[in-house]
């Protein structure tokens, strides 16, 4: 795995290397928390990796290639209601119907983004997130989704099995997306779409292409990770799987990280969990984490656009690394 | 045949509101190339104020019309610089700044009031509230149309008949040029943005007189403020008028005709498909 890496890059030996450490860090850390924690704690963490790979998910869009999108949680939900339909209406096994889930999540995300992804900054925006709230409100009048009513899924109670589902589907996020956005050339495709979309056509990149693949591909995983939350949560609705607050969330956290590093939206996803879940707990108040959540955004839009990871990253500066194509 | 003409009536009364609702939105796209996510927050904020006031003085709700305008105008005035600083950031993307800053900021907007006042509905007092004219048409939205119509019309006569409003016009078409002319351009951009928040304020009066007020409101109404503007066309303001009319009828129509749950899923998708097909608007004139 990491032969053709060294290979592709060139000069920087060691940066490289760190960043698969640092996976396997990730990794070992993901399969020693459920010995350690148990539970409400270790519900805390599944949400903390569910949230972490939509965050990573929508940064290989939003982040990487700079498209904006305001309606992702569109996938989320599409995922969600096919394992909720599937498992509920025709039982069809878990396994099964997730795959599915993810499946028609990234067709949907491949019939709508041809035309959508002509759209540049505030109207690709703007479209999409209309689209999303055309998306649930679709799922409020079909009669298959059960209307405002929602779902009710066979219920399993088993907070290790959700962990594992969960920490699989994450782990195999991050690979995925590291290895697409940070190792190949795919990943030099749409960076240089965001940095500049006429000169990367110019240079050959079929743009359209690849936005509509860095596009399926972002749409995919939320997919996957909707499922899942469908299943765990065992009961969903319009508002809980396709509403604002799961697209608002996603794009929060990969800008508090970092939008377009390969760190960042696990960092924000990781915090601003952590961060909700404590304000439930202490004070059971979710209306102050909107206040909160808000004011946090505007701070890190003002004084660190580049977002926390770039507080680590000052030090690693004289270092040659993958993270320094900035320029 | 009555019924058919109830409809477009209320519709058109009902468009009358949008219009006041999108037309400071429509400028500071055009002007500040900013899509401000807030403008929900800024009419439930409106409509509060006016909610507050009228708890405390005990006077027509009407009255903080022109107080809310003066008061969101400088509130507006004061937040624009941190805005312009944000958007003029050599990031990536200064415009996905600018989208994510007002984002927050409706966020902030909208959970400080849940945290204050709750989840309660509330509403406004005022003069007309009970009255009816002829083929029952409600005093009070019919004056909440004419009042809006009219401060719209004050409003692009301000644009377009004024030296300042020349001097928006031109900072809108080239922000660079327009400061080589002399056109002092970040104080404009406060102006232009203390105007919208004026305006959206005083549309929250008028649609917390008419419906209800709560802290949740305000999502509904950056809905319709982006769909009148995207179909008039992003910064083109006269553009508003028709399109705010046409979503009153949609609104009213679906209701009617079809089911009012339909028309949320109606509105969404003209969005989309006007954004995919003509994304200059209905009238081919936005940016």
């Amino acid at each position: 795995m990491s032969a053709p890496a060294a290979a592709a890059g060139g000069a920087a030996g060691a940066g490289r290397y760190r960043q698969w450490l640092g996976l396997a860090a990730l990794v070992v850390v993901i399969v020693l928390v459920p010995f350690v924690l148990q539970g409400f704690w270790l519900r805390i963490a599944t949400g903390v990796l569910m949230w972490m790979g939509l965050a990573v998910s929508w940064n290989i869009i939003g982040g990487y290639t700079g498209y904006v999108s305001f309606g992702h949680g569109a996938f989320f939900g599409v995922g969600a209601y096919t394992v909720a339909i599937l498992m509920s209406r025709f039982g069809v096994s878990f396994p099964l119907a997730l795959v599915i889930g993810g499946v028609l999540g990234t067709l949907a995300s491949a019939v709508v983004g041809p035309p959508t992804l002509r759209l540049q900054g505030a109207y690709f925006a703007i479209a999409t997130w209309a689209l999303a709230k055309a998306f649930e409100q679709m799922a409020n009048v079909l009669g298959i989704t059960g209307g405002p009513y929602g779902t009710s899924l066979p219920p399993l109670i088993n907070d290790h099995f959700f962990y594992a589902v969960m920490a699989v589907l994450t782990v195999f996020t991050a690979v995925a997306t590291f290895v697409l956005a940070e190792r190949s050339r795919f990943g030099l495709q749409i960076k240089a779409i965001r940095e500049n979309e006429a000169s990367a056509a110019a240079l050959g990149i079929h743009t359209t292409r690849v936005k509509i693949m860095a596009f399926a591909v972002s749409a995919f995983f939320p997919a996957l990770f909707g499922g899942a939350y469908a299943y765990w949560v065992t009961f969903i609705n319009p508002q809980s799987v396709l509403g604002d607050p799961i697209t608002d969330q996603m794009i929060i956290m990969a800008l508090l990280g970092g939008l377009g590093t390969f760190w960042g939206p696990f960092l924000g996803g990781a915090l601003l969990y952590i961060l909700k879940e404590v304000l439930w707990i202490y004070w059971s108040n979710g209306t102050a984490y909107l206040a909160i959540m808000g004011f946090v955004i505007c701070l890190i839009v003002v004084f660190r656009p580049d977002g926390l990871i770039s507080f680590f990253q000052r030090s690693n500066a004289r270092q040659p690394g993958p993270q320094g194509g900035e320029g | 045949m009555d019924l058919f003409l109830q409809t477009v009536i209320n519709g058109i009364l009902l468009g009358g509101i949008y219009i006041v609702l999108a037309a400071g939105f429509s400028l500071v796209f055009g002007v500040l190339d900013i899509i401000d996510f807030a403008v929900g927050e800024w009419v439930m904020l409106g409509a509060f104020a006016a909610y507050f006031g009228q708890q405390y003085l005990h006077v027509d709700a009407f009255v903080f019309l022109p107080v809310v305008f003066v008061a969101f105008f400088a509130l507006g005035y004061a937040i624009q610089p941190i805005i312009f600083r944000v958007v003029s950031t050599k990031t990536h993307l200064p415009m996905l700044m600018g989208l994510v800053f007002t984002f927050g900021l409706s966020t902030l907007m909208k959970g400080s009031a849940l945290t204050a006042w709750g989840y309660n509905p509330r509403s406004l007092d005022t003069f007309l509230s009970d009255t009816s004219l002829a083929l029952s048409i409600p005093g009070l939205r019919l004056f909440a149309f004419v009042f809006a119509v009219a401060a719209t019309l004050l409003f692009i006569g301000f644009l377009y008949r004024t030296r300042t409003g020349l001097a928006i016009r031109a900072a809108a078409q080239d922000r660079d040029k327009a400061a080589l002319m002399g056109v002092r351009v970040k104080d404009l951009a406060s102006v232009v943005y203390g105007l919208y928040a004026g305006m959206t304020g005083m549309a929250g009066v008028l649609i917390g007189a008419i419906f209800s007020l709560s802290p949740q409101m305000g999502a509904k109404y950056t809905t319709f403020a982006f769909f009148v503007v995207v179909l008039g066309g992003l910064g083109y303001v006269p553009g508003v008028f028709v399109a705010a009319i046409l979503l009153g009828l949609i609104n009213t129509m679906t209701t009617v005709y079809f089911n009012a749950s339909y028309s949320f899923l109606m509105v969404f998708l003209l969005l989309f498909l006007v954004l995919i097909i003509q994304p200059k608007g209905i009238l081919g004139r936005g940016t």
